[in-house]
């Protein structure tokens, strides 16, 4: 972590401290709750951001790791009594494979009609899944054996457990982004989401580039798969294969700050907050308006700040910082 | 002084435009060569076959005793042949300085060496006062010495300049005068595609011409300007050469 100011390294460990006391203090299941989804998808937002942010390939089909991801381990454990824990790098490594096919099919697409056609390879993904039933449990999924408190099978009886995955998650896609986005990969890929056609101009190798930023992008995503299908003991193809998934990725980081380090921390913290608390005020009385609410805060966003929210925090930074050294040169 | 780029009856047709037709010519070693030509006479569909943007129906094209015809952008940028854009295209939001860096990295992994490199080029074309600013806030002025700059950081043997001048001012053409009469001092080999007469006068040792997609004449600044085909097909038969004070 060179390079990094003394000011930064300080708020980090404050936040860091923060997030480890966290379900030390709070210890409502619900708001654990919360934390872990803020977690998880914040987690799948990075995994996503780093080809669909830094290198603007706007995939909506996601899903298709994160299902992948969440199969593998689930067969992995229930057919052949294998954990979780190797289930998820398997998973990961599943989904980097059929990542290849996937991005060699949908890159030859640009704009639009790459997005379609990962739209429907996570869709086709989930189709397979309902319709070999021999495969995996067809459409009514299974449930996860539930072994009480199994730390090495992944299975906690503490909310705070999965917390703390949900956590490391986190972190170690934000460490792979720092890093990434600091050398010349990060280079590379925001100049090919810039003009692919200049890019190649300076020896850029972007069918290369792409290819390997959606590998690591897919192994990212089905370890977020087989974590969650892990906290809800329950898998169908449904909610593996979930279109929802798709859209929350891509969501969470336009809102937040599309191709940057905390953007989808960011836009997690304000879409998956907001829509649970929506969900417990409104959810009872007036039902569906948590829905309506929702969607104007993202129309708000999306019109106002297409930069996202980190945009204006930047702003309002770097405002702040202007009138504190006015400041100070004035008394000097 | 060998050879730098040999090019050998390349052809391309869109459809049925026969865009090239049957063109040939080399660049030696060190030269700065001028393509011109009317709108719509090849000029950059060549570029773009020499590239490896297009691809050509038949032909060769080697760089430096390699023949490269058939590779995509980005080896050909390896193999040391480095292109600007018509239109610029600059990556818009990053800054001057990452721009450059993306064109360093190319022979140098590393952030901080590239760094070192861009900054080199960057106060080459005369840009330093502008590493910060994000590259879409450029003028186009300096758009051009943005993507000249990275061109440069590539560590190119030979430059591939498409129309670098047009739009600019006259006071803004010397200064690009100036600088191309520097990359050539410094032992680039330079093949440009321009319009501005007095520019390509200034610049070029040999000048390419051609209309239709076919090379109608090939030969020295002087003998291009007399040569009646090319005053009939690009220059006009008011076309006098004012005489330009060389630049450097």
């Amino acid at each position: 972590m060179r390079g990094l100011s003394k000011w930064t390294l300080l708020s980090l460990a404050m936040l860091a401290a923060v997030l480890i006391a966290l379900p030390l203090v709070v210890t409502s299941s619900f708001a654990i709750d919360i934390f872990i989804r803020v977690l998880l998808f914040s987690f799948i937002g990075v995994a996503w951001n780093l080809m669909g942010g830094y290198a603007k390939q706007l995939s909506l089909g996601h899903a298709a790791y994160f299902g992948l991801g969440a199969y593998t381990s689930t067969i992995l454990q229930i057919d052949f009594g294998i954990s979780p824990w190797i289930g998820m790098v398997a998973g990961g490594v599943v989904a980097m494979l059929a990542s290849l096919p996937i991005g060699a099919l949908c890159f030859r697409l640009r704009g639009p009609y790459f997005t379609i056609a990962t739209i429907a390879t996570a869709q086709v993904l989930m189709l397979i899944f309902l319709k070999f039933r021999d495969l995996a449990w067809g459409a009514e999924g299974t449930t996860i054996p539930n072994l009480g408190n199994a730390p090495l099978m992944m299975q906690f009886d503490a909310k705070a457990a999965y917390y703390y995955i949900a956590l490391g998650l986190l972190t170690l896609g934000l460490v792979i982004t720092y890093r990434i986005e600091r050398s010349w990969m990060g280079y590379y890929l925001v100049a090919i989401g810039e003009d692919e056609d200049a890019a190649e101009a300076v020896g850029v190798n972007a069918p290369r580039i792409k290819r390997n930023i959606y590998l690591l992008s897919a192994f990212l995503t089905a370890l977020a798969g087989t974590f969650y299908t892990q906290y809800i003991y329950f898998i169908d193809p449904n909610t593996a294969f979930s279109f929802n998934v798709s859209v929350e990725a891509a969501l969470v980081s336009i809102v937040g700050g599309i191709g940057t380090l905390w953007g989808p921390v960011i836009g997690t913290v304000l879409l998956e907050a907001t829509s649970a608390l929506l969900q417990s005020w409104l959810g009872s009385s007036l039902g569906g308006v948590q829905l309506t609410v929702y969607s104007l805060i993202l129309m708000a966003v999306i019109l106002w700040r297409p930069t996202g929210l980190i945009g204006v925090m930047t702003e309002a930074y770097q405002r702040v910082a202007q009138r504190i050294a006015r400041r100070n040169l004035a008394r000097a | 002084m060998g050879e730098a780029l040999v090019i050998r009856n390349l052809s391309k047709r869109f459809g049925g435009l026969q865009a090239v037709q049957d063109v040939s010519f080399s660049i030696q070693e060190n030269e700065t060569v001028a393509l011109i030509g009317p709108n719509g006479a090849g000029k950059t569909t060549s570029f773009n076959l020499i590239t490896g943007y297009h691809r050509p129906d038949s032909g060769s094209v080697s760089a430096f005793g390699r023949e490269i015809l058939g590779l995509k952008p980005h080896d050909i940028c390896t193999h040391g042949l480095a292109r600007t854009f018509q239109v610029a295209k600059p990556f818009g939001s990053m800054t001057v300085l990452a721009n450059v860096m993306t064109g360093a990295f190319l022979r140098d992994k590393n952030a901080g060496v590239a760094r070192d490199k861009a900054r080199e080029a960057i106060e080459f074309v005369g840009l330093s006062a502008r590493e910060q600013t994000p590259a879409r806030d450029l003028t186009t002025i300096d758009q051009r010495r943005l993507e000249m700059a990275r061109a440069l950081a590539t560590q190119p043997r030979l430059l591939l300049l498409d129309e670098v001048m047009a739009g600019l001012n006259p006071s803004e053409i010397d200064q690009a005068v100036a600088l191309i009469g520097k990359l050539s001092q410094r032992g680039l080999t330079i093949l440009i595609v321009e319009h501005v007469m007095r520019a390509i006068m200034a610049v070029a040792r040999h000048i390419v011409v051609l209309d239709h997609g076919q090379k109608i004449a090939e030969g020295s600044p002087k003998e291009i300007v007399e040569n009646p085909e090319v005053i009939r097909a690009y220059l006009g038969s008011g076309y006098v050469h004012a005489p330009t004070a060389r630049a450097n």
